[in-house]
């Protein structure tokens, strides 16, 4: 049943160039709606995959971002706004409420103007610091455009970002540098697992008050590669929120902008327009998004290589298993990127683990890839089951930054010996003499019977005693 | 979190002090002294420091020291102040870096001061001496400088150990599990079973022996089938049936095929050994047992 659905799944996604696993409604929410033209090229760029965009103002009475108590739309895009918030209808405790429905939301700050006290909260809500007085700004004077901004080194000209750690895949790989104009930094709490940086600061950044630091910086915010630029967090149920520290980073003017770099010798274009389309796809759901597939596990009889075929594979997720029997396990993983599903293969150094658990895990194995098909990996492995008899699971769970999470069970009675299961007592070497004994016994009965019955009595005299 | 230090700024702004075409910023004067609390003036390290040479000596810092550096800063060859004076430490193993904000007067004259407290956990438990490079730089076109100044080597005092802090939580591949099986019931040596074993089947022909000695016989055979063929062949044999039955419950058979046969059998056993038994008692009463 689970092949037919992927299969409806993925002629449906056919029809479209470019389809987000999670919708295509996309709200963008602009205080002004006539800036709207200056991020043409950027609505553009969504439109031709497949967004349906919506434009609204917070100001306006009737945007809500929720109907029936669904969402309304998949996606939400932020821009900042220069009055005190977001308006009633886009309140910190509604967003997360858009959060926790699983849609996505990507919002952009500025420099220019202060940023409204209910975005500084709402980020706290999720962890992401923004300095507390809310007028800052993001210098480089090492790494600024030299073509913009040669005084006020407020467009900072940063590398492509290169992958968060060797387990990790690089989602943002763009060629050339990034400019990003009038910045505000983000520092990332340390704590939680469901942080993580797209774009940082070069080491030389630091971000400070224009106001009140404008002769010299004494208390900067944060400095050098803690300021965070481009944020993402994803929360446990995948749903993805992007800040972007510079709202004029997504600009026409910016998307293929000559730039540049101090000391360099000529100007080269920005990578923006490729950048803002990663982040995008990212935060929208159309890379790094996992799908599980059939997941199987049986009781290996003997049989030991593993194949994906049904045939001639024993009856499949029984419910009851046996102590000290051996089990194969497979699971069908694969990862969704913009138009298709493709086999999922995890980062070199990374595995996806198998954990046998009761309350604790009493294996945890990789899965190695043990065959592929057109749109998915199959990963398994064999293991014999632990010698404790209960309840256990067949848990995979796979949480990585930038990926959906998944995380499968599958519960499993294990029971123990039956009374025929148990080796024989001829077996059991030690249990010999009793056997023996026993054996000796039933001999000297029947002979003693047989003696009694047809013996002759003894020389006359001899008294009958016992 | 992995870091990446580009040296490429640095690189581009030593190559540019070579070149004179525009004013860099830099320093004069400047120099770095390192006291423990409670030692006099003229204790500790005391060290100047130039534009683009590092410090070929290392500076250990203690406990109890502060390490403090005094420097005028310069834009080409006038004191002035810039935006951003910062001494910047860095372990080069993680590439993780704090900044330490110089505190600089309208003339140019700055200072910053750093002690072990300053320095965040990890970069206090570095084990490789750290890289504290100076960092001016202002807004303009005046070249900015970075460049690296000095090692600290951080000395803890071994009585006050620094707990590493908990390690937060990051997703990725966790240690592999493989459950240790309990060990098989062992039987002991094969020899010593067999040993115990001989000496019991060994009762047997003690005990055959033993009635041998006592005048054991089976003469009254002949009489006995004589007088009560059908019965003491279904009796004796009734009796060794059930041994068989035993055997075969033993070995293959469940209870629920071994009752009936048992019943069987003892019934035979029932009904032929009341006739056997009273041939039995008859050779008895005429004084032949």
């Amino acid at each position: 049943m689970r092949w037919l659905f992927s299969f409806l799944v993925l002629a449906l996604l056919g029809a479209v160039q470019a389809l987000s696993s999670s919708g295509s409604r996309l709200l963008v929410v602009l205080e002004e709606l006539a800036e709207k033209d200056k991020y043409s090229e950027f609505w553009d760029d969504l439109r031709g995959r497949g967004y349906t965009l919506s434009f609204e103002s917070p100001k306006n009475d009737k945007l809500s971002i929720f109907k029936h108590g669904e969402r309304a739309y998949d996606h939400l895009i932020l821009f900042p706004p220069k009055t005190k918030g977001l308006g009633p209808a886009l309140t910190p405790k509604l967003l997360l409420e858009f959060l926790k429905k699983d849609g996505n939301v990507l919002l952009t700050l500025s420099a220019d103007h202060p940023t409204p006290s209910a975005i500084v909260s709402l980020l706290l809500e999720l962890d992401i610091h923004l300095p507390s007085d809310r007028n800052t700004l993001v210098v480089d004077h090492f790494n600024y455009d030299t073509v913009s901004a040669g005084e006020k080194h407020d467009v900072l000209l940063v590398p492509a970002p290169k992958a968060l750690r060797a387990d990790v895949k690089n989602y943002f790989e763009v060629d050339g540098t990034i400019a990003v104009p009038r910045a505000v930094g983000q520092g990332l709490g340390n704590a939680t697992p469901h942080l993580a940086p797209i774009l940082r600061a070069g080491s030389s950044a630091y971000s400070y008050n224009p106001k009140d630091e404008a002769e010299i910086v004494e208390d900067p915010f944060a400095v050098g590669e803690q300021l965070s630029l481009v944020s993402a967090m994803q929360a446990r149920n995948s749903a993805r929120f992007t800040v972007v520290g510079s709202t004029e980073m997504l600009q026409n003017e910016w998307f293929d902008a000559k730039v540049g770099a101090v000391g360099g010798k000529e100007q080269t274009t920005t990578a923006n327009r490729a950048f803002a389309a990663k982040v995008s796809e990212w935060t929208f759901k159309e890379t790094g998004v996992l799908k599980v597939g059939r997941l199987q596990h049986y009781l290996n009889e003997g049989k030991k290589n593993v194949n994906e075929s049904a045939v001639g594979v024993p009856e499949h997720n029984p419910g009851i298993y046996r102590i000290k029997t051996d089990v194969s396990f497979t699971i069908e993983l694969s990862e969704y990127t913009s138009t298709h599903l493709s086999p999922f293969t995890p980062p070199a150094t990374d595995d996806v683990q198998l954990e046998f658990s009761m309350l604790s895990p009493f294996h945890r194995l990789s899965l190695t890839p043990l065959a592929q098909t057109a749109n998915s990996t199959i990963f398994g492995t064999s293991f014999v089951l632990p010698d404790q008899h209960g309840i256990f699971n067949f848990r995979v769970n796979y949480k990585r930054p930038f990926l959906t999470s998944v995380d499968e069970k599958r519960q499993v009675t294990v029971r123990h010996f039956a009374h025929d299961e148990w080796p024989r007592s001829w077996n059991i070497s030690a249990a010999w003499v009793w056997v023996g004994g026993i054996w000796v016994t039933v001999a000297g009965w029947v002979a003693f019977v047989a003696l009694w019955l047809y013996s002759e009595g003894v020389e006359k005299g001899v008294k009958k005693t016992q | 979190m992995r870091f990446f230090r580009s040296i490429l700024p640095s690189l581009l702004v030593s190559g540019a002090c070579v070149v004179s075409a525009a004013s860099s910023w830099g320093f004069e004067d400047a120099t770095l002294t390192v006291q423990s609390k409670g030692a006099g003036v003229g204790g500790g390290l005391k060290e100047k420091l130039a534009v683009n040479s590092p410090l070929s000596k290392q500076v250990t810092l203690g406990a109890t020291d502060t390490l403090k550096i005094l420097l005028t800063t310069t834009d080409g060859k006038k004191a002035k102040r810039p935006h951003q004076a910062f001494l910047t430490v860095t372990e080069q193993a993680s590439g993780l870096e704090e900044s330490f904000i110089f505190s600089v007067k309208d003339t140019g004259k700055g200072k910053v001061e750093l002690t072990q407290k300053d320095l965040p956990t990890p970069l206090l438990l570095a084990s490789e001496p750290l890289t504290a490079s100076l960092v001016i730089a202002s807004f303009g076109s005046s070249t900015p400088y970075k460049s690296k100044a000095f090692e600290i080597t951080v000395e803890r005092d071994p009585n006050a150990p620094i707990a590493a802090g908990e390690k937060p939580v990051r997703y990725g591949k966790l240690e592999e599990i493989h459950h240790i099986f309990r060990s098989d019931p062992k039987s002991p040596p094969k020899i010593i079973t067999l040993v115990f074993t001989a000496a019991v089947l060994g009762a047997l022909p003690v005990l055959f022996g033993v009635w041998l000695t006592l005048g054991a016989n089976l003469n009254h055979i002949s009489k006995a089938l004589s007088s009560a063929p059908l019965s003491h062949a279904l009796f004796f044999g009734s009796i060794v049936a059930l041994e068989g039955i035993f055997f075969l419950y033993y070995t293959s058979w469940n209870l629920f095929q071994t009752l009936p046969a048992a019943g069987a059998v003892g019934l035979v056993a029932f009904l032929s050994g009341s006739r056997a038994l009273s041939e039995v008692q008859e050779r008895r009463l005429a004084g032949l047992r």
